[in-house]
């Protein structure tokens, strides 16, 4: 089968610090693999194991990208495009793009993390099943190929439902869906010669959405803080309200 | 002006619509639920069997029939599903994951970015947002909603499997008080030596995504941060949480925030009301015999 998995590759955001306006410092982040793109890719690698066929990876960014798609490679995707262009987060743009790359080729299903963990926007999968117009299924902890159906295990707060859905789809996966492998040295020797395909994106942005602010929230606490053993009796006293 | 809200949570779209009220007319449409034709929606429509195909195809003909201003779906999955696919359908750009809005003229959202670690405030003529659970604390009103069933088409997807979750206590969103933990309880068996604390003041217990995700000593929806549950209580007691960013951004709504750590330097000491530095297993019983004096 034809497996296409969408990868993001986002800034470290562990590594972001404030300015003393408490905006953040973007320039020279070390960029990675985003967390739940992982557990996409190994989704896909494990469909492919267990069903055969081809993982194909497509990661909208920048030249820079290409450190992203490799670890991919290593992890047991097949091959990969890079379409370059990105800007700024916008997902329907985003979506656009590669809607187009999609369309290029036929995949049985397209799989994806859930939620980016910048933005947490969660909207991806909704707009690149409607551009493709097929089907989409979200938050997936399991993925059961049948012939031409798929059986996709949802997580929701009280239950885990299973849904059959037709294919081709698109199937964005949880973190609960699986263990993303740590590829070996000779993996990521491998996946480093291996060639990746750089595409020019097109996307329009044409937003008129103005940012007013990007900045750290002021922290209205109080923080007192006790040490050296005080401080029980404060704590007791402004909990006993509650008793 | 007029808005549509849209959750298959009834619960958010009780938040939804106190938080708009007074500021816009407001249809609703939901799972069933009888509680909420009191928060001051003109007109609550309700559903069943709904799916992301037969929603978005209903929701869509709604949206375009009423001339709705506004819309506004409640972040959860098929909210964030149909978001997606309605964004395309009708041609509206979609803002995510407000928490904050204000009109004036054009409209002024807030989200968290970068992970939580920042807060963007945007202005911008969008139309369509997604709203992130917990906006507000949900209150009824004086006006009664209409209320009126809605039959959607039968859906393409099929359900095959229901397994029912374990969960334990009530939901945490609704908790006035909760005590939370994290890493620093060294193991599942520890959560024993804080329960005492737990059961004197009557609380919730939760945890960070590390205690939830990774080491399951707590279920799942007991998770609380931005990929969890966001709670607003009137007391949050961290216990050897460190205080990721991620974890901050789902406890901002607490009134009180009480920490416990024996890492001076962690986080969550610059995001709290009171702290104590040190050891969680000798601070927490001191302070249930505090409380039951």
């Amino acid at each position: 089968m034809d497996i296409a998995v969408l990868v993001k590759q986002t800034v470290d955001m562990d590594q972001i610090k404030l300015n003393d306006e408490n905006e953040p410092i973007m320039d020279n982040l070390p960029l990675k693999m985003d967390i739940l793109s992982k557990n996409a890719v190994e989704a896909a690698v494990q469909l492919k194991e267990k069903y055969g066929g081809k993982v194909t990876g497509i990661i909208f960014g920048t030249e820079r990208s290409t450190s992203t798609m490799k670890e991919a490679y290593a992890m047991g995707v097949d091959e990969g495009t890079v379409i370059k262009g990105y800007k700024k987060s916008d997902p329907m743009v985003t979506a656009g793009v590669i809607a187009e790359e999609l369309r290029k080729a036929k995949y049985d299903i397209i799989i994806l993390g859930d939620q980016s963990s910048d933005s947490y926007s969660g909207l991806m999968a909704g707009l690149i099943a409607s551009e493709l117009e097929i089907n989409v299924i979200t938050n997936a902890i399991n993925i059961e190929i049948k012939d031409n159906t798929a059986d996709i295990t949802v997580e929701s707060e009280n239950e885990d439902v299973t849904v059959e859905t037709d294919l081709p789809a698109v199937v964005s996966v949880a973190q609960e869906i699986n263990e993303p492998r740590l590829p070996k040295v000779m993996q990521i020797m491998m996946a480093g010669k291996k060639n990746i395909n750089i595409v020019d994106g097109n996307p329009k942005y044409e937003d008129d959405t103005k940012i007013i602010s990007d900045k750290a929230p002021d922290s209205q606490r109080k923080k007192i803080i006790y040490e050296d053993g005080k401080g029980i009796d404060e704590i007791a006293k402004i909990l006993k309200v509650v008793k | 002006m007029k808005a549509l809200v849209f959750s298959d949570e009834p619960k958010n779209a009780r938040e939804i619509i106190t938080y708009l009220r007074g500021k816009m007319d407001i249809d609703a449409v939901s799972q069933e639920d009888k509680e909420l034709v009191e928060y001051g929606a003109d007109t609550v429509y309700f559903y069943r069997d709904g799916f992301v195909d037969n929603l978005s195809k209903f929701l869509a003909d709604h949206i375009v029939k009423n001339k709705y201003d506004l819309v506004f779906i409640s972040s959860t999955n098929l909210g964030r599903e149909l978001a997606g696919l309605l964004s395309f359908k009708l041609k509206m750009k979609c803002m995510p994951e407000i928490f904050y809005l204000e009109n004036k003229g054009k409209n002024i959202t807030k989200r968290f970015f970068h992970g939580g670690k920042t807060v963007v405030e945007e202005e911008s003529n969008l139309r369509m947002f997604t709203v992130s659970p917990g906006i507000c604390d949900a209150e009824k009103a004086d006006k009664k909603s209409e209320v009126r069933n809605v039959s959607l088409e039968k859906s393409i997807y099929k359900i095959i499997n229901v397994k029912s979750k374990e969960t334990a206590g009530t939901d945490i969103r609704n908790a006035k008080v909760i005590v939370s933990i994290g890493r620093g309880l060294g193991s599942q068996e520890n959560i024993e030596k804080v329960m005492p604390l737990v059961e004197t003041l009557h609380a919730e217990i939760s945890g960070s995504r590390p205690v939830c995700l990774d080491y399951k000593w707590l279920s799942e929806d007991k998770q609380v941060g931005l990929s969890g549950k966001k709670v607003r209580p009137d007391f949050y007691i961290a216990l050897g949480i460190s205080g990721q960013i991620q974890h901050i951004a789902g406890i901002r709504g607490s009134k009180t925030i009480i920490a416990i750590n024996k890492d001076k330097s962690a986080p969550i000491f610059e995001e709290c009301d009171y702290g104590i530095v040190g050891d969680l297993f000798t601070v927490v019983p001191e302070l249930v015999e505090k409380l039951k004096k």
